[in-house]
């Protein structure tokens, strides 16, 4: 993929994202929207390691310009980060679900003003 | 640099071990390894690179290091003492906690806070959500969705910042002399302040903090108040080092500290209120780091997190005591340590002479233009204003238990003194009276102000999204507006 062609997907995948989270009431839909944005960032980051004409960057593949390692180390790391953030975020979720059953932020909202039950 | 990390492996290992068994004996062991290390490379060391060149991770310890590393290790102590009892994953989550923020304070590389700082946020959700309580577990999950979308932001900005300039370590942006006319890097910039700012809870996006330090359980507050907002205000400031933005820091700084103060006046739950507090605390550390004052700033986050410390101890022995979160159904019900605590917090936090507050105040106000002089001062009247709710709750009602309040109070007192006498023109007559002043009209606002609640918009989670992104693209054009 061309880095320009993939700079526009990250951005429209952030975007995507983002408007997700906004607009959607639902916490399963907000984490959702919150993953793809992230995707977008991490595309993104992908996205910078392009050099025209360059081979991975990896020892012994032979001559010429490299794409830039640095991005590709931090993306791994950020991926990582982001499963373990759903995956403890879906957790919680599952818990209000159980407890108030509903994943309807607005009515979560109404609900506590009205006062939930201190346990 | 290999005793610092040491340190920080230490804390890593020993939390990690004590999920296996022992939490308490690995805690302790964890907090003398801190010290040990602390010890060992105090008052600091220069830069150097973790995994060699030139893809290393730049670390070195300065003031706020050097700050950062003897409150955490100071809470820690406090909070081994005072929650000996607690038998959950308490203590493991804190050790790992407190490991990722002293991490924190040492790293100087963007990408390196980044991972630490969604580190914190998850440990900390975890900690909030702790004590099971309904409401804790949803301002914990309102907390986490905002922080990551703060992060991707933050993530998005660094890449910005990358693709322009090649490196993500502070010394080598601040040594380049970042030009910020460009729109590239003033919308990375822009966004990686913002990630930051939800992070140390920044008004308005940062109105989740008040509900999930307040809503959390007691040694959880101290520490979400005491060190984990500063683990947001070092990346804040580390940010000003790289790049131009003083100036739009103090912005940040004057709104979040009004924010903070107009909502604390009329909130009526002892421990939300509290946290309403660290928000206008945060103002005036961010106004320090964005004036440049940094002795100043730094001496404000340690005193605040001090005495907020004993502010969340005593308010949560309070709540759990009485079973009441109302501030109006405390008054007079709380044991003799508790309210002293809640006084010599106030005291300290109101900014009166000779505590940490008004020591840290006076340093921080050192040299600032004058109209940031008067922002200073109505902020402090704020907070007189609404803590003098608190004055009924102060007279006292038999014994109770002291735990970790005498070692706070004893910090407290000691580091107010301490600076006091230290810096001679705190030792000025005008400078002690100024504060009496203050508290005194402040006394007289909330009197005032007593009389009729205004409906102020209510904190919600679509709200906050939106005005997060908003302030991504205000930070943007403020910056390249600015240069």
């Amino acid at each position: 993929m061309e880095g320009l062609t993939a700079l526009a997907l990250a951005i429209a995948l952030l975007g995507v994202g983002l408007w997700t989270l906004i607009v959607r009431r639902n916490l399963i839909w907000k984490l959702l929207g919150l993953n793809v944005a992230s995707s977008g960032a991490i595309l993104f980051l992908v996205a910078l390691a392009h050099r025209p004409a360059a081979r991975p960057p990896i020892t012994g593949l032979g001559p010429g310009p490299s794409a830039d390692p640095l991005p590709h180390a931090l993306v791994l790391t950020a991926i990582v980060i982001d499963f373990a953030t759903l995956a403890l975020a879906l957790v919680f979720v599952i818990v209000l679900t159980e407890r108030r059953h509903t994943q309807d932020v607005r009515r979560l909202e109404r609900d506590e003003e009205h006062g939930w039950p201190e346990r | 640099m290999a005793g610092a990390l040491s340190g920080v492996l230490a804390y890593l290992g020993c939390g990690l071990l004590g999920f296996v068994g022992a939490p308490r004996a690995f805690s302790l062991l964890a907090l003398v390894a801190g010290v040990g290390s602390l010890l060992s490379w105090a008052p600091g060391f220069p830069e150097a690179l973790v995994g060699g060149l030139p893809w290393g991770i730049a670390v070195a310890a300065d003031g706020w290091t050097l700050g950062l590393w003897a409150l955490g290790l100071f809470l820690h102590a406090v909070l081994l003492i005072h929650a000996r009892d607690r038998k959950d994953s308490f203590h493991p989550l804190t050790t790992v906690l407190i490991g990722t923020c002293l991490a924190a304070a040492l790293s100087r590389d963007l990408f390196n806070l980044y991972v630490l700082l969604h580190l914190t946020s998850l440990l900390a959700l975890v900690l909030i959500a702790s004590g099971r309580r309904l409401r804790a577990i949803w301002a914990g999950v309102q907390y986490l969705i905002l922080t990551q979308v703060g992060l991707t932001l933050y993530l998005f900005g660094l890449g910005l910042v990358y693709g322009r300039l090649g490196t993500l370590s502070i010394s080598s942006l601040a040594g380049r002399g970042v030009d910020l006319g460009d729109p590239t890097l003033a919308v990375g910039v822009g966004l990686l302040l913002a990630g930051a700012a939800v992070e140390t809870g920044l008004f308005p996006f940062g109105l989740w903090l008040p509900q999930a330090h307040g809503q959390a359980p007691t040694e959880v507050s101290v520490l979400l108040s005491g060190i984990v907002v500063k683990i947001g205000a070092v990346t804040l400031a580390r940010l000003a080092e790289a790049f131009p933005v003083g100036n739009v820091l103090v912005a940040m700084g004057i709104v979040t500290g009004f924010g903070g103060i107009l909502y604390a006046l009329w909130e009526r739950d002892l421990k939300v209120f509290l946290g309403f507090h660290t928000v206008s605390q945060l103002g005036y550390i961010l106004i320090g780091i964005g004036l440049g004052a940094r002795t100043g700033a730094l001496l404000y986050a340690v005193a605040h997190g001090l005495f907020k410390g004993l502010l969340f101890l005593a308010a949560g022995e309070a709540v759990e005591g009485c079973g009441e979160r109302r501030i109006a159904g405390l008054a007079g019900r709380l044991s003799a340590p508790v309210a002293v605590a809640l006084g010599v917090g106030t005291w300290a936090i109101v900014g009166l002479p000779p505590l940490a507050g008004f020591a840290a105040k006076g340093i921080l106000a050192q040299g600032a233009p004058v109209w940031t002089k008067s922002v200073l001062v109505a902020l402090s009247l704020g907070t007189a204003a609404s803590f003098a709710k608190l004055i009924p709750l102060l007279r006292p009602r038999g014994r109770g238990r002291v735990g970790g309040l005498a070692l706070l109070e004893t910090a407290v007192i000691g580091l107010g003194g301490g600076v006091t006498l230290l810096a001679p023109e705190r030792l000025d007559l005008r400078a002690w009276v100024e504060p009496f002043l203050i508290a005194g009209a402040g006394y007289a606002l909330y009197l005032g102000l007593r009389l009729r609640r205004p409906a102020l918009p209510r904190f919600t989670l679509d709200r906050a999204l939106v005005s997060l992104l908003g302030a991504a693209i205000v930070l943007a054009g403020a910056i390249s507006f600015a240069h």
